[in-house]
């Protein structure tokens, strides 16, 4: 577990983060999961993920299935946060991830892309 | 400012069968000035034609993408003649636009999917106008698109678009309505509607993602056709999961 400092609200606020990605029935990670992950090097905050699990298409019963089953994610990649009191957060929208964790800001267009990619049912505006 | 005693869940129950004229009056009742009708300038004109009857001084937008139908920029101007109503017509960042044409060209869509391109002329614009509003009145319905729109109650709060700071609510008053019924009460009330309807064209968005039907072909189809499939690929749930 690591503290997170760059958060002045969680500054002291030990926090364990998991992030769980798609890999496809063919083996290659989904494209959200790869933008993501892209996005995360660029800020620098590719470190701040103390763990990666694999949500596996070829496998129901793999760790990542079953963590989104457990948490009733239906789109991947998404983030569980726990703190030290063993309470645990899921983000599945990077940029209110980012914000709500890292107290970071992203660009609007990045902003509006996770929109349209975790709101489905906006698929007609 | 968010109202903080609006029950949304219990309210979406109690009106879940109710006229849309109900639903309307709820939300205009309820959030007075600080709400908007959101006007795609397709079928959801009928929230136009009830929600004036109710609120004469009623707040409608509409997103310009910059690239809608010479029919539908008719309609919009039509609609703001007949129900004497201003339109606030919300436009894209001319420089985000720019910069992807410029790096992309102006097809880029049919290549790597409508995401980029919606976010920049749709999405930007659009959550920055509902950052200033309480609420936001839609024409989404169920039967539109039974993979993503199925669940759509008829007020809730916004998941997509509240923010730590700001809670948004969401009217969808039409979330019950066939299309069917839409069109019933656009005959029987003299409304006016956007005539790309007919020629077939029964989900209106920007001129190159949208196309019209056949008889019998669902209006999903008329949209985005080229990208079904990758749509998908983040999903987490078993549909998703190829049999072996």
């Amino acid at each position: 577990m690591q503290v997170i400092s760059a958060n002045p609200e969680t500054s002291d606020i030990a926090m364990h983060i998991t992030m769980v990605k798609k890999v496809l029935a063919d083996g290659s990670a989904c494209r959200k999961c790869q933008q993501v992950e892209a996005r995360l090097a660029e800020a620098g905050l590719r470190d701040k993920i103390d763990r990666v699990v694999i949500a596996d298409e070829r496998d129901l019963n793999s760790e990542g299935m079953l963590l989104a089953g457990e948490h009733q994610v239906k789109q991947a990649p998404f983030f569980i946060v726990r703190d030290d009191q063993g309470n645990e957060t899921v983000h599945t929208v990077y940029f209110r991830f980012i914000k709500a964790v890292f107290n970071r800001t992203a660009s609007e267009s990045e902003a509006a892309a996770d929109i349209i990619d975790t709101s489905p049912d906006l698929d007609y505006i | 400012m968010s109202k903080t005693n609006f029950d949304a869940v219990k309210l979406a129950s109690e009106y879940d069968s109710r006229h849309p004229s109900d639903i309307l009056k709820l939300a205009l009742d309820n959030f007075n000035n600080n709400i908007a009708i959101s006007f795609s300038g397709a079928e959801d004109v009928v929230l136009v034609d009830m929600a004036i009857k109710i609120r004469p001084d009623l707040k409608v937008f509409s997103l310009d993408t910059g690239r809608l139908h010479a029919e539908t920029y008719r309609f919009l101007e039509q609609v703001r003649e007949k129900y004497r109503i201003n339109i606030d017509v919300l436009f894209p960042d001319a420089e985000s636009v720019q910069k992807m044409v410029t790096n992309k060209g102006l097809f880029s869509f049919y290549k790597d999917g409508h995401r980029e391109c919606c976010g920049i002329r749709k999405v930007v614009p659009l959550r920055r106008k509902l950052s200033t509003l309480d609420a936001w009145i839609t024409g989404q319905r169920k039967d539109q698109s039974p993979a993503t729109r199925a669940g759509v109650p008829v007020v809730e709060k916004d998941g997509a678009f509240s923010t730590a700071d700001h809670t948004l609510y969401k009217f969808n008053p039409l979330s019950n309505w066939s299309s069917a019924q839409v069109w019933q009460y656009i005959r029987a009330n003299n409304v006016p509607y956007n005539e790309l309807h007919n020629k077939g064209f029964i989900s209106i968005g920007c001129e190159p993602c949208t196309r019209p039907v056949l008889p019998n072909q669902h209006e999903r189809e008329g949209r985005w056709w080229w990208e079904e499939e990758t749509m998908k690929e983040c999903g987490l749930h078993a549909g998703n999961i190829s049999k072996p």
